[in-house]
């Protein structure tokens, strides 16, 4: 094979691994404004919070970090349960300008109260457990765990969204709020839920991502990440998580691909231009499919 | 003559901080600070106060404004000498309404959180297409103290940078505040009331409400590239990406907006001042701790009183004085 | 609410507390929190340090036959560039202070600059690398750290020494303005030594996966790696480079070696890893070592510098960014004396005459510019497990292992 298509390749492998993780990521943030309508502007502090979990287990009690997820999870719960009782519970119908404010301002009390307790630092550590070796690419099996992790929590999140008791409630209140308070669900409770589930994903995620890039934890590492999952999340069309899960997909493939072909162009910096890409793509679906590439909607 | 009476108290509080800075040892520097966070919330406010839109990449249009200045200085500078920062200011304006008609033809058209979204994507996208394609010096940005020292002389370009830069942005205010009340007075605020309230009611009653959410957005972000190329072209004297596409500015034009009370005069411009003092004061007396004692601080205000200060005052005065607080 | 404004007000105009009696005041904007609180914490403690050092062990400044202490007076600029302007006119005017400590980082330093040239302040850069700050006709700004165009040279000159057979090198660096500068600087040096680029490319800031483009870069099969940026950008390059099995013979990544925590996280894998340092405990400058040069030797040994550095930060170890800071302090002392007085103008004057040596290694700027000139940068690269001195020769805590395949402990 020439050297470019190994390459584009490689490229795509890593792509499509990463983008599931990247779909795990962004699955709460949909899943929060599919319920309540409210975008997540601290999500990257979630993220952080999650890496931290999984760094200090795996330092401080030798746990491997896959098995720091359900850790995550129940902090995560913890987590939006206090922040939707505290505040969200008070703006869930006000206009855009506070539930933002509400969300960015939470994400940076997190990140500063991450830098009091942990210290500035950058943060790290190598869980070594071999590597896969295919024909022309070599891939660190932490990878692939984090890929299966990632591809099964999604499952299990789909198999309550559409059988659980809750979950089915809450998939009438996406629908429509107004019948499903009408037959007896109670709406507030479920918006409380639903906020927490979602956050308890994305603080899971991050311990998930630290399989896939364990260094550079960090209190203000999350705001990059923030930005991904907006783009990933109009992908999947906004408010359905498993279009959220595709678009991780599909982002991955598309960022990572989309590397070897700006490389082709002498004087492009192709990464950033992977970035631009990402923006544009964005921009473009907004306006031509705001109900996502795959057209789901609400579950 | 009436309806600018509540221009008065504005003018007031612009020429208090000028006043201030010129006369008191030592303050010149921190009322520009307030002068600059009461600029960026009165030039916010015409678009989000108004239309209750939520522009989460706003600081773009600060940032095309910077590199507006940054391109005339740089490269004009041999040929024009003090021109340069008119022209710069020209340049400014018109890359900063390109920029604002071509994103508000597009993302205006959407809604909600879906705009928000689109916003930053613009921001961000633009930010890493100068990176990716080394535009305008790419992530190594423009310096521009060498040509400005040419074009003025030692003195002309520290006085340019220590005292003019932050006096235009006076201006800046005033202009946008003015404007403002031009607006609120006017049928068009009628007309942006109401599509605050219901913009499909709006619609059908007859008000091009895409004309009119494209005007605001229009002024505030063409205001805005004059902020850039003022308050960090010409006062800092660098541009570098990284620096100038930097959300952070955005989400303080939010929070001045929002503490003062969007969509009025006097709002903005308390909330900047508020913003401003209440940073500074947390900066000197506990360094390091400000952004914990002020992230609380913020989801208090948002829970407890959404209509921000000059909203509150305004309910609680009598009918008097709402002729003089708007 | 009124009541309220106004009592913020009052507060803002209220200046700090009363200016110490004689003391000469060194300080400046820091940045304790934001995206530079790491660094700035560093350097903050270094200055407290230095302060220490000059009022405590040495005795205070000495002018004409009076010991002046000097007093370190700083405010967290939160690493923007906005708070950065006010606090400097802040701390020139309410303050008193005629020797500033410019702020971490080229833009910030660069913000601050025309308030200090305005009052005619020294405005000393402890963080600020660009060499393009020193190229735009300041009078009163100064560098102590090296300038960024000299990172990656020495780096150039050792593998000549070993290997002169080395060619091919690959520059792949993070896409801001100081490795710009730093790759830029090196790019022509390359040249000169009969070097090759056979890869080059920038990823952005931010950057959390490196495969795409370590994958293309692996197929340049370079010999020599010079890259970098920051810490968390490095340390990514390193681990991804092991997991992607790319293999070179020496790989200089600017910043994050030089750290502790980029061993502790890598383990094994750091071992061979180079990085251009400023200083670098077990640098051996002293005394007897600098006699030949200007002044000669200036500061407390490099012992009591680590030792009190830990003192005061409750057990943190001193990185480069310290050693700059307590630099810089040292080097407004040495200036004063040699002034005789607190003149802004005379000292500025005498610092062009200024050349000495702290624990930091050589101080001496270029008249003409500002930019520092005397300073050296060091290399280290990590051996079983330990952050070793290998390059200049003279200052070699061990020999350079080369190729990196080869070194112990990988």
């Amino acid at each position: 094979m020439p050297p470019f298509l190994i390459a584009l390749y490689g490229n795509l492998l890593n792509g499509a691994i990463l983008g599931a993780v990247y779909g795990m990521m962004t699955m709460g943030l949909s899943l929060i404004f599919g319920v309540l309508r409210i975008v997540n502007v601290g999500h990257g502090a979630f993220i952080m919070v999650g890496a931290y979990t999984a760094f200090f287990l795996f330092t401080l009690y030798g746990i491997p970090p896959l098995l720091a997820v359900p850790f995550s999870f129940i902090i995560g719960m913890g987590l939006g349960a206090l922040f939707f009782y505290t505040v969200i519970k008070r703006l869930i119908d006000s206009p855009e300008l506070t539930t933002l404010l509400a969300t960015f301002s939470f994400g940076v009390l997190l990140e500063e109260v991450a830098k009091l307790l942990w210290g500035p630092d950058y943060r790290g550590f190598n869980w070594e457990v071999g590597s896969l070796h295919l024909p022309f690419v070599t891939i660190p099996l932490e990878k692939l765990y984090a890929f299966l992790a990632s591809v099964s929590m999604a499952l299990i999140l789909y198999i309550w969204f559409k059988k659980g008791r809750s979950g089915m409630a809450i998939r009438a209140i996406m629908e429509d709020r107004e019948g499903a308070s009408c037959c007896g669900i109670n709406v507030d409770g479920m918006y409380g839920l639903s906020f927490s589930i979602g956050i308890a994903l994305t603080v899971a995620s991050g311990s998930l991502l630290t399989l896939f890039i364990p260094v550079g934890i960090h209190p203000y590492m999350g705001g990059i990440y923030t930005l991904k999952a907006f783009v990933i999340a109009v992908l999947g069309g906004l408010s359905s998580p498993w279009g959220a899960f595709f678009g991780g997909f599909i982002f991955g493939l598309v960022e990572n691909g989309a590397y070897s072909l700006f490389g082709l162009v002498p004087g492009l910096e192709p990464f950033s231009m992977t970035y631009f890409a990402a923006f544009l793509i964005l921009l473009i679906l907004l306006l031509i499919r705001p109900e996502g590439l795959l057209g789901a909607n609400g579950g | 003559m009436r309806q600018y009476i509540p221009f008065l108290p504005v003018v007031a509080i612009y020429g208090t901080l000028f006043l201030t800075g010129l006369l008191l040892e030592g303050m010149w520097q921190p009322m520009a600070l307030l002068a600059f966070y009461g600029a960026l919330g009165q030039v916010f406010n015409i678009f989000l106060g108004l239309t209750g839109y939520v522009d989460f990449g706003y600081v773009a249009f600060l940032a095309i404004g910077s590199y507006g200045m940054a391109i005339a200085a740089s490269s004009l500078y041999e040929d024009l000498g003090w021109w340069i920062v008119p022209t710069g200011f020209v340049l400014a304006f018109i890359m900063a309404s390109f920029l604002s008609i071509a994103v508000g033809a597009i993302a205006l058209r959407l809604k909600g959180a879906y705009f928000a979204i689109a916003t930053i994507g613009v921001s961000e996208g633009l930010r890493y297409l100068i990176e990716g394609t080394g535009l305008w010096g790419g992530s190594m940005g423009i310096i521009v103290s060498r040509p400005l020292r040419e074009a003025f002389g030692r003195e002309g370009a520290n006085s340019l940078s220590t005292f003019w830069a932050d006096s235009i942005l006076y201006g800046i205010a005033l202009v946008a505040a003015f404007i403002t009340l031009m607006i609120l007075k006017s049928r068009a605020g009628y007309a942006f009331l109401a599509m605050r309230e219901d913009e499909e009611a709006a619609r059908v009653m007859g008000i091009d409400t895409t004309r009119y959410k494209l005007l605001a957005f229009f002024i505030s972000a063409s205001l805005g590239g004059l902020i850039g190329a003022s308050a960090w072209t010409l006062k800092m004297n660098y541009v570098f990406p990284s620096d100038v596409f930097d959300i952070v500015y955005t989400i303080e034009a939010i929070i001045i907006v929002l503490l003062g009370g969007s969509g009025t005069l006097l709002g903005p411009l308390v909330g900047g001042l508020v913003y401003g003092a209440l940073k500074y004061w947390l900066a000197v007396t506990f360094p390091g701790l400000q952004l914990l004692l002020f992230a609380p601080l913020i989801l208090v205000i948002i829970v407890a009183f959404p209509q921000g200060i000059i909203g509150i005052l305004r309910e609680r005065m009598g009918s008097a004085f709402r002729g003089v607080i708007l | 609410m009124k009541i309220r404004v106004l009592l913020l007000s009052i507060l803002l105009i209220l200046p700090s507390i009363a200016t110490a009696g004689e003391a000469i005041l060194i300080g400046g904007p820091i940045s304790l929190s934001g995206k530079y609180a790491k660094e700035g914490e560093q350097g903050f403690i270094g200055f407290k340090v230095a302060e220490k050092w000059v009022n405590e062990v040495y005795g205070g400044v000495r002018i004409g036959n009076r010991r002046v202490p000097i007093r370190y007076v700083y405010y967290d600029d939160e690493s923007k560039k906005e708070n950065v302007t006010s606090l400097v006119e802040r701390l020139i005017k309410v303050d008193g202070v005629r020797f500033l400590l410019a702020p971490y980082s080229s833009g910030l330093t660069l913000a601050g600059a025309p308030v200090a040239e305005k009052y005619g302040a020294l405005y000393m850069s402890h963080g600020g690398a660009s060499d393009r700050i020193f190229e735009q006709g300041f009078r009163y700004v100064v560098q102590t750290i090296g300038p960024a165009s000299s990172y990656q040279r020495s780096v150039v000159d050792m593998v000549k020494a070993i290997d002169p057979s080395a060619r091919r090198v690959a520059l792949l660096f993070e896409d801001s303005e100081f490795s710009r500068t730093v790759m830029m600087g090196v790019k022509g040096y390359l040249k000169e030594k009969g070097m090759k680029i056979v890869f080059e490319r920038a990823y952005p800031r931010n950057v959390k996966d490196l495969t795409p483009v370590l994958t293309e870069m692996k197929a340049r099969r370079p010999e020599i790696l010079l890259g970098g940026g920051h810490f968390a950008d490095g340390q990514l390059l390193a681990k991804q480079m092991g997991d992607l099995g790319v293999d070179v013979k020496a790989a200089s990544i600017l910043v994050a070696p030089t750290l502790p925590a980029f061993a502790k996280t890598l383990g094994k894998e750091a071992n061979g890893f180079i990085a251009p340092a400023h200083w670098e405990k077990g640098v051996r400058f002293n005394r007897e070592n600098s006699k030949g040069i200007g002044l000669g030797y200036f500061g407390p040994s490099q012992e009591w510098f680590i030792r009190e550095f830990k003192k005061e930060s409750g057990g943190l170890e001193p990185e480069y960014h310290a050693a700059n800071a307590m630099a810089s302090i040292l080097a407004y002392v040495k200036a004063i004396e040699l002034a005789g007085t607190t003149d802004v103008d005379r000292v500025r004057d005498a610092m062009d005459r200024l050349h000495f040596v702290p624990f930091y290694g050589e101080w001496k700027i270029d008249p003409e510019t500002g930019k520092q000139v005397g300073h050296k940068m060091i290399l280290i690269q990590w051996q079983k497990g330990r952050k070793e001195i290998v390059w200049p020769e003279e200052a070699q805590t061990a020999r350079p292992c080369y190729p990196m395949a080869s070194c112990p402990g990988r």
